[in-house]
């Protein structure tokens, strides 16, 4: 069975459509910017944060997003009983509701949307993106559903602001992936998402499609990565293996690439050990911030938007190598024929998930 | 056709492997009978302490069941699969993490880390060294479909056997169910995978 | 000083949730990372929050914590230096 992803769409700072946010990409604009005494200590904060000012803007995002993918795609779809909606986020709207946050967001969107099963929430820490994606085609290949919607949405709270400073997490100037000066990341908020589905003719442009995909745990420490990058190592060998791909028909990776000084050296060492080592690799969140729940959906989104340009994004913010193994940042945008593309995602719990997806 | 060849219920006040009560305690809060619990499993673990109340239940449980598997030594590292839900996420430790930077004035970085419901999957994989499939999804309630598609497709895919479990904690209340499914009967329960035993299953510790 | 010493490892049993450790199992040279108390990175982290909540010291780079932390006697010796 094929299983087509299409329908993209994507609301951050930088736009409100993919093609939106992928334009800003390719013009090297960052979402990034910085936001006055928002820290714990009442300190300036470098942020992807939206413009939005509204009453519920968490709920708000969803909706505008997903309204936008329903005029993608056959109307009957959002209805359909052979559909299901997956929703990847990692607090909700936590600052709002310190309780039953998701809950809430889940119901809103099925009422909103009259669809017909409870949405299905997959929330894994920063992989929840790519592991509702890889939920999405697992259950579309057992023939449970046809059609997934796949929505991830987190935004900027105090809650999560003041966790990552409290564990001296946040960088004070906008995010190095990769970069020897790496000094932490950036959070950022996004709504992001994407459909995926057994029948081509349910999109009305062009998908893409959904090779493979996997997660696989680091067994080492619950809020720091392997320091030999096990289960990222063990996911994409997995995802390689169950989608028949060679590393060498990798045409480009996008990584998670949060720009901790852990994390990103824990990349390398993993596709170093996978030989991927010369793949030209970015992380897109030097653009748009770690959007948590959302990074993986989103960054899905601007990998689809990748393949259809023929066009690799470089890594922003990044100078010099600053991994003990070096891998093939991408330093300037470059027109290439681009046909397969990983995208890996890690995050607390020792999670680490990846997917594959492909020109058609 | 696979099978439940372990499971295991606690709630505030008692505790029960494979159908037998295992634990009543019925005077004290929940988190003495967690502790409870991990005193009389006698190992020496002491990051069990530093836990959240969600991962000492998931763990708990877990270490419970393994005591009655005898085939689970058998299986490679990445064979097993961890599959987990609840309702409230981590709000338990929610709530205390957003206490300590608000009422006490400062956030505390040993509850941040314990603000998302798939550490106990971490915490379960640490102990057991297991590096195999992980997903963890919120829901209303207890959703025994959706467990059984999903260990099924699990089983196809790359794994071997699945742990599972819906663990729920918010503030006085403990909702823990997890159960092992192995592709045979190892331990001679008799339990087929179906979604209506392990909705049984589930409802029968509330009796 | 000694005083400071008891107080310290109060606060350090308390804020780390040691259980089972009294402030007499602690000695004031032993270190606290590695064997001994096993504390990690996280604890690494409490204990900048346990300097600026209970003696009112900020701790920016927690890279620093690696030498404070060593011990009883070098967290006590951190803290009376820094009041002065």
């Amino acid at each position: 069975m094929k299983i087509f992803i299409g329908a993209e769409n994507a609301i951050s700072p930088l736009g409100n459509t993919a093609e939106k946010n992928f334009r800003s990409l390719v013009d090297g604009v960052s979402g990034i910017r910085l936001f006055n005494g928002v820290g714990f200590n009442k300190e300036d904060v470098y942020l992807s944060k939206t413009d939005f000012v509204v009453e519920n803007k968490f709920q708000t995002l969803i909706k505008n997003c997903l309204d936008h993918v329903q005029s993608k795609i056959d109307k009957q779809i959002f209805l359909s009983e052979k559909t299901i909606l997956i929703f990847s986020t990692t607090k909700g709207d936590i600052d709002k509701h310190l309780v039953d946050a998701i809950g809430i967001s889940a119901n809103a969107i099925q009422k909103e949307y009259k669809l017909y099963h409870h949405p299905l929430t997959v929330s894994n820490a920063c992989t929840s993106g790519v592991q509702a994606v890889n939920l999405a085609a697992d259950l579309i290949n057992a023939n449970l559903y046809d059609n997934a919607i796949i929505v991830g949405c987190d935004v900027i709270s105090n809650f999560v602001l003041y966790g990552f400073q409290s564990l001296f997490a946040i960088s004070d100037e906008p995010c190095a992936p990769f970069d020897a000066k790496r000094k932490g990341l950036t959070l950022g908020e996004a709504c992001a998402a994407l459909v995926i589905s057994k029948n081509k003719p349910v999109f009305h442009d062009h998908p893409v499609e959904y090779v493979s995909g996997s997660s696989a745990n680091d067994a080492n420490h619950i809020s720091g990565p392997s320091k030999t990058g096990e289960g990222l190592f063990r996911s994409v060998k997995k995802t390689l293996a169950s989608g028949k791909i060679d590393v060498r028909e990798i045409d480009f990776i996008s990584a998670h690439g949060t720009a901790t000084i852990y994390n990103d050296e824990m990349e390398s060492i993993a596709f170093d050990r996978l030989t991927m080592d010369q793949i030209p690799l970015n992380s897109f969140k030097g653009y748009l911030g770690h959007t948590l729940g959302a990074a993986g959906v989103l960054e899905t989104v601007m990998c689809m938007q990748t393949l259809k340009n023929n066009l690799l994004i470089k890594n922003l913010g990044f100078d010099t190598a600053g991994t003990s193994k070096e891998v093939n940042v991408v330093k300037e945008n470059k027109n290439s024929e681009v046909n397969v593309i990983l995208k890996t995602a890690s995050g607390f719990g020792g999670a680490n998930a990846s997917l594959l997806i492909r020109r058609i | 056709m696979s099978f439940i060849t372990s499971y295991c219920s606690i709630s505030v006040d008692s505790c029960f492997v494979n159908g037998k009560l295992f634990l009543s305690d019925k005077n004290n809060a929940e988190k003495d009978l967690l502790k409870s619990l991990f005193k009389n499993l006698q190992i020496d673990y002491p990051k069990f302490y530093k836990m959240d109340a969600l991962c000492k239940a998931a763990f708990v449980g877990t270490e419970l069941m393994r005591k009655q598997l005898t085939s689970i030594n058998y299986y490679r590292d990445d064979d097993i699969a961890l599959i987990f839900s609840n309702k409230n996420s981590s709000a338990d430790t929610d709530i205390k993490f957003h206490n300590s930077y608000t009422s006490e004035a400062l956030p505390s970085p040993a509850l941040f880390v314990y603000t998302l419901p798939n550490i106990l999957m971490g915490e379960i994989a640490i102990r057991n060294q297991w590096y195999g499939e992980n997903l963890f999804f919120i829901a209303p309630d207890f959703n025994a479909d959706f467990f059984e598609n999903y260990i099924r497709i699990m089983l196809e895919k790359n794994s071997k056997a699945c742990l599972c479990g819906w663990v729920d904690v918010l503030e006085n209340n403990v909702d823990a169910f997890l159960f092992f499914v192995e592709q045979s009967d190892s331990s001679k329960l008799n339990l087929p995978l179906t979604s209506k035993i392990l909705a049984n299953l589930y409802k029968e510790k509330n009796n | 000083m000694e005083s400071l010493k008891e107080d310290l490892k109060k606060q350090i049993i308390n804020q780390l949730n040691l259980e089972d450790v009294k402030p007499s199992d602690i000695n004031d040279d032993a270190p606290l990372f590695g064997d001994g108390l096993g504390l990690d990175s996280i604890d690494a982290l409490e204990l900048i929050v346990l300097l600026e909540k209970y003696h009112g010291i900020k701790i920016t780079d927690p890279e620093k914590g690696k030498h404070i932390f060593v011990s009883i006697n070098s967290m006590a010796d951190y803290i009376v230096n820094s009041k002065k």
